[in-house]
């Protein structure tokens, strides 16, 4: 199989992935693929099928029916122009604080850096919960309802994307050659814009759609802030099947979603062509200190940008969960344990915690494994159908997801509802491409020289990937591994349809503690909450400075 | 072949500086990945392990436990209860989906997989939506003959759906915000739409909650097929605020409660609840009714079909219309019994019953609700 890289266009020689990598294994990877790839269509298309199949009848009436309504498309105005604004302000916030984080050198920048990705490795309920607190009725201002509450909690969530990617960029600019223009004449503006600018602008433009992406489709956020009076497609989606009993026309609307993700993601794969992926070339260091007034004011209000955005929410969050009547204590964090009446959950939150750590890490486990084989495939054909294909559990909707997998999971030769498998197999399929994007760009980076060299010496091609491949994205596998884990913990779109009301995951249990208005069931839910942030902030930490090293952990969308 | 691999040699020159970084002999590094691979490995056998001998929740109500699915807001008659286990040796464990639309997609959703054995909590206006489906075990309930012959349902939806409570939905007024603000409270249906009462008046969404749906009906009994969607245009216009839920609406948002709107949909039965459950003590209660605004309410309990317990399932159904059961109803959940038993001082003197409760033929609701939710929510979302 060879003489497939034969074909390959010969851009960044010495950096594309080893022809010799093809082999034994892969024919593994091929397998994996293809049954991820079948995992994650089937539930899709049982989705669609039920919108021009109801019933076991064909027929258009579901679609004509959402298709003529105008609630509909005023649904899908408001679903984009909601994701347009959050992901112009997450933009607007990000790409400064990312210049600044990378610009200048100070105190504490690590710490900021990892702070303002916090959010995004929780779970979408728990920013949800935290900015309740916030814009609740005893927080800063009431706003839950509100589209300002969901814009706030959406740029709180995606800002990570924006400083991350924006960030990477930034740091790949080699400070010489701004400093070259200024020699030449160039004004510092001049220098930025004709310098910096386009080389940064791929990678502001791909965050900007990936942002834009989650927002479209983001569910939790919107379920805990909306109030039940603000909602977009996907949740709608969710009002449809769950609620109305339309499975029909929830489907028609899962396909309405499924062509603006594609859409989405079309794009977004244009722009990261044009972008060069070379994490092996290191920057000369181009951060230094902070020197006039000016340039620490900058950096004063970035790091209150991101303390405002990401950290006062979440310190909410804790602050609430010791509130007791008037004063402090810890009555609702040693609740925990217990099954309160009133509060809509038939076992403790404990319980709940544990069993999703469990499911998490099973599900993990299992994306791991599919997710790095699966790499290794990609890594061989980028930007093919399975890259592609890959990428939409990433943007298609959670509830698709959950809905189809309900659909085909629940069918007299395969019921799964009375089992577990349901949870952690959407769990699973959430994860993996995330895995993917972890472990992608490391596997891309790779030599194909020590491949080939390690066949010069001998080594059999499960020797190779052993031996050398996967000792060489070690930091990227336990980012994939970090990322999959928190992702599989935090689930909730798809998490939703198929968990059973006897055995809740824990974001799934604070949706339920929140929705009703005993106040025991708020204090559990903050402290379940408080848990759930130490969790994935602790995953975080470990992935960010024991595993990746300085580079910290690269989300590389 | 060979050529591929010719120039991978020639590779191997020229990108050798920039591999050194990541040099592949390190077999630490190995061993912390086959280490931390087995950690994880090991975690997922655990969490399999439990996933395996965890058998599916009806699996484990062993003999002794009967699974109620029912909707949040449900209270478990404790007393009554007790007395079961006494009769049977079987515990009641209570499962709550949601509002009961949710409760009831949800049981739909898990038709054949059940998440219990009883399913408690299915009301009037959603009735034939749970008959549509294979969702429920016909049986020959024992006390039916105790239920009077309207309550009850004919045929074999008689066998699957037991009547076993009754309420009244209806408009609940603070008097006491009324009567601080010196408005005179709204008496009629057509009042809420009244400029007087603008911004004063909070509902359950009809999409959710079946106390919602029921008073959907109710404006449609009023004012008509053709005539009920410009009522809520007028309602609209006029301010009223709508939750997706009864909890929120009398919890969040009612004066008496602590929120902004002195009007809720409630039930007929909130006054006495008020009474009961007020803190410091009342002896009379802060809401009085809207009797024009009444919608009577049907609730309904079936054995779900795959029951892992369907004989207990039964005689749970069959308990709920015992006098033990029935006496509890009025004081646990605020509903009327069905059955020919003493109601409670405090419903006799707070709670009256509507005397000519808005309704529609089951047959229509049955053959309308999906379009006129469907309507409704273009026009209100």
């Amino acid at each position: 199989m060879n003489f497939l890289s034969d074909q390959r266009p010969a851009g960044h020689q010495g950096f594309r992935p080893s022809a010799v990598k093809m082999g034994h294994v892969s024919r593994v990877g091929i397998i994996v693929v293809s049954a991820v790839l079948l995992m994650i269509a089937l539930p899709i298309s049982a989705v669609l099928l039920r919108a021009i199949r109801p019933d076991g009848v064909w027929g258009a009436e579901a679609v004509t029916r959402i298709l003529g309504s105008p609630r509909t498309w005023r649904l899908i105005a408001v679903t984009v122009a909601q994701a347009l604004v959050s992901c112009a302000c997450t933009v607007a916030v990000g790409v400064p604080v990312a210049w600044v984080l990378s610009r200048f050198r100070f105190y504490g920048r690590s710490l900021v850096k990892t702070l303002a990705t916090v959010p995004f490795v929780l779970p979408t309920v728990v920013i949800g919960a935290a900015f309740a607190t916030v814009l609740g009725p005893r927080g800063l201002f009431e706003a839950r309802g509100t589209w300002l509450a969901i814009v706030i909690a959406q740029v709180c969530f995606n800002l990570a994307v924006v400083i991350r990617t924006v960030g990477a960029a930034l740091s790949g600019v080699d400070s010489n050659q701004e400093a070259a223009a200024r020699m030449l004449g160039a004004s510092p503006f001049q220098a930025a814009r004709r310098v910096l600018l386009p080389t940064v602008l791929p990678a502001i433009a791909a965050s900007a759609v990936v942002v834009f992406l989650f927002c479209f489709t983001s569910f939790g956020v919107i379920v805990m802030l909306g109030g039940g009076s603000v909602t977009t497609v996907e949740v709608e989606i969710w009002t449809r099947a769950t609620r109305q009993f339309d499975i029909s026309g929830a489907g028609v609307l899962c396909g309405i979603q499924l062509v603006a993700v594609i859409a989405t993601l079309s794009i977004h794969s244009r722009i990261s062509k044009r972008r060069a992926v070379s994490s092996v070339f290191r920057a000369r260091r181009s951060d230094r200190l902070p020197r006039s007034v000016a340039e620490w004011a900058a950096v004063v209000a970035a790091v209150g940008a991101v303390l405002m955005i990401c950290g006062l929410p979440i310190a909410a969050l804790f602050e609430r969960s010791l509130r007791v009547g008037t004063g402090l204590g810890l009555a609702n964090w040693q609740h925990l344990g217990s099954v309160t009446a009133g509060t809509g959950l038939s076992i403790d939150p404990l319980s709940a915690l544990w069993r999703s750590l469990l499911t998490a890490s099973a599900a993990a486990s299992a994306a791991l494994l599919l997710g790095v084989l699966a790499a290794r495939v990609i890594a061989q054909r980028p930007g093919g159908a399975a890259d592609r294909i890959l990428l939409l559990p990433l943007g298609v909707s959670a509830t698709t997801l959950g809905l189809g997998l309900l659909l085909i999971g629940g069918r007299p030769p395969l019921d799964l509802r009375g089992s577990l498998w349901l949870v952690p197999i959407a769990q699973m399929l959430v994860a993996i491409p995330l895995v993917v994007r972890a472990v992608l760009p490391a596997l891309q980076a790779l030599p194909a020289s020590l491949g080939e060299s390690g066949q010069l010496l001998g080594a059999g091609s499960i020797g190779r990937f052993w031996r050398i491949e996967l000792p060489s994205i070690r930091s990227a596998v336990f980012a994939g591994a970090g990322l999959g884990f928190v992702a599989c913990l935090g689930e909730f779109g798809a998490t939703v349809f198929l968990v059973r009301a006897a055995s809740p995951t824990a974001p799934v249990a604070i949706e339920r503690l929140l929705s009703r208005p005993a106040a025991a069931g708020f204090g559990q839910a903050m402290a379940l909450s408080c848990i759930l942030v130490l969790l994935c902030g602790g995953v975080l930490l470990a992935v960010d400075y024991l595993a990746a090293g300085d580079e910290g952990l690269d989300l590389a969308f | 072949m060979s050529s591929s691999r010719f120039r991978g040699s020639s590779r191997f020159r020229r990108s050798s500086g920039s591999i050194r970084s990541s040099t592949f002999k390190r077999s630490r590094i190995a061993t912390c990945c086959a280490l931390a691979g087995c950690i994880l490995m090991l975690a997922s056998a655990c969490s399999s392990d439990t996933s395996s001998t965890a058998k599916p929740e009806q699996d484990s109500s062993s003999k002794d436990e009967v699974v109620l699915v029912t909707y949040d807001a449900f209270a478990l008659p404790e007393d009554a209860a007790a007395e079961f286990t006494k009769l049977t040796g079987a515990t009641i464990k209570v499962v709550a989906t949601g509002d009961s639309s949710t409760m009831l997609t949800k049981a739909l959703l898990s038709a054949g997989a059940p998440e219990g054995d009883v399913i408690f909590g299915i009301d009037n206006t959603l009735a034939t939506r749970a008959l549509a489906e294979d969702l429920l075990q016909p049986f020959q309930p024992k006390r039916i003959e105790q239920v009077p012959d309207s309550l009850r349902l004919d045929g074999k939806a008689g066998e699957q759906l037991v009547p076993i409570d009754t309420g009244d939905v209806c408009i609940n007024i603070d008097q006491e915000w009324f009567a601080n603000n010196g408005i005179e409270a709204p008496t009629e249906m057509a009042q809420l739409a009244d400029p007087t009462y603008r911004d004063l008046l909070v509902l359950a969404s009809p999409v959710t909650s079946s106390p919602g749906l029921a008073f959907l009906i109710g404006t449609i009994a009023l004012s008509g097929e053709d005539g009920w969607l410009d009522y809520w245009q007028q309602l609209k216009d006029n301010g009223v605020r709508v939750r997706p839920s009864w909890d929120d609406a009398y919890y969040s948002d009612y004066t008496v409660s602590g929120g902004d709107r002195p009007l809720v949909l409630s039930y007929a039965s909130s006054p006495p609840a008020e009474v009961v459950f007020s803190d410091p003590k009342r002896t009379e209660p802060a809401s009085s009714v809207m009797l024009d605004t009444c919608v009577a309410q049907v609730e309904y309990a079936g054995v779900l079909a795959g029951a892992a317990e369907p004989e207990l399932g039964q005689k749970l159904v069959d308990f709920m219309l015992s006098p033990a059961w029935q006496k509890a109803l009025p004081l646990s959940n605020f509903v009327f019994p069905v059955t020919d038993v003493e109601l409670p001082e405090v419903f006799e003197k707070f709670a009256p019953g509507a005397t000519k409760p808005l309704s529609l033929d089951p047959a229509l609701i049955s053959a309308q609700r999906d379009a006129w939710i469907e309507q409704w929510r273009e026009k209100m979302e």
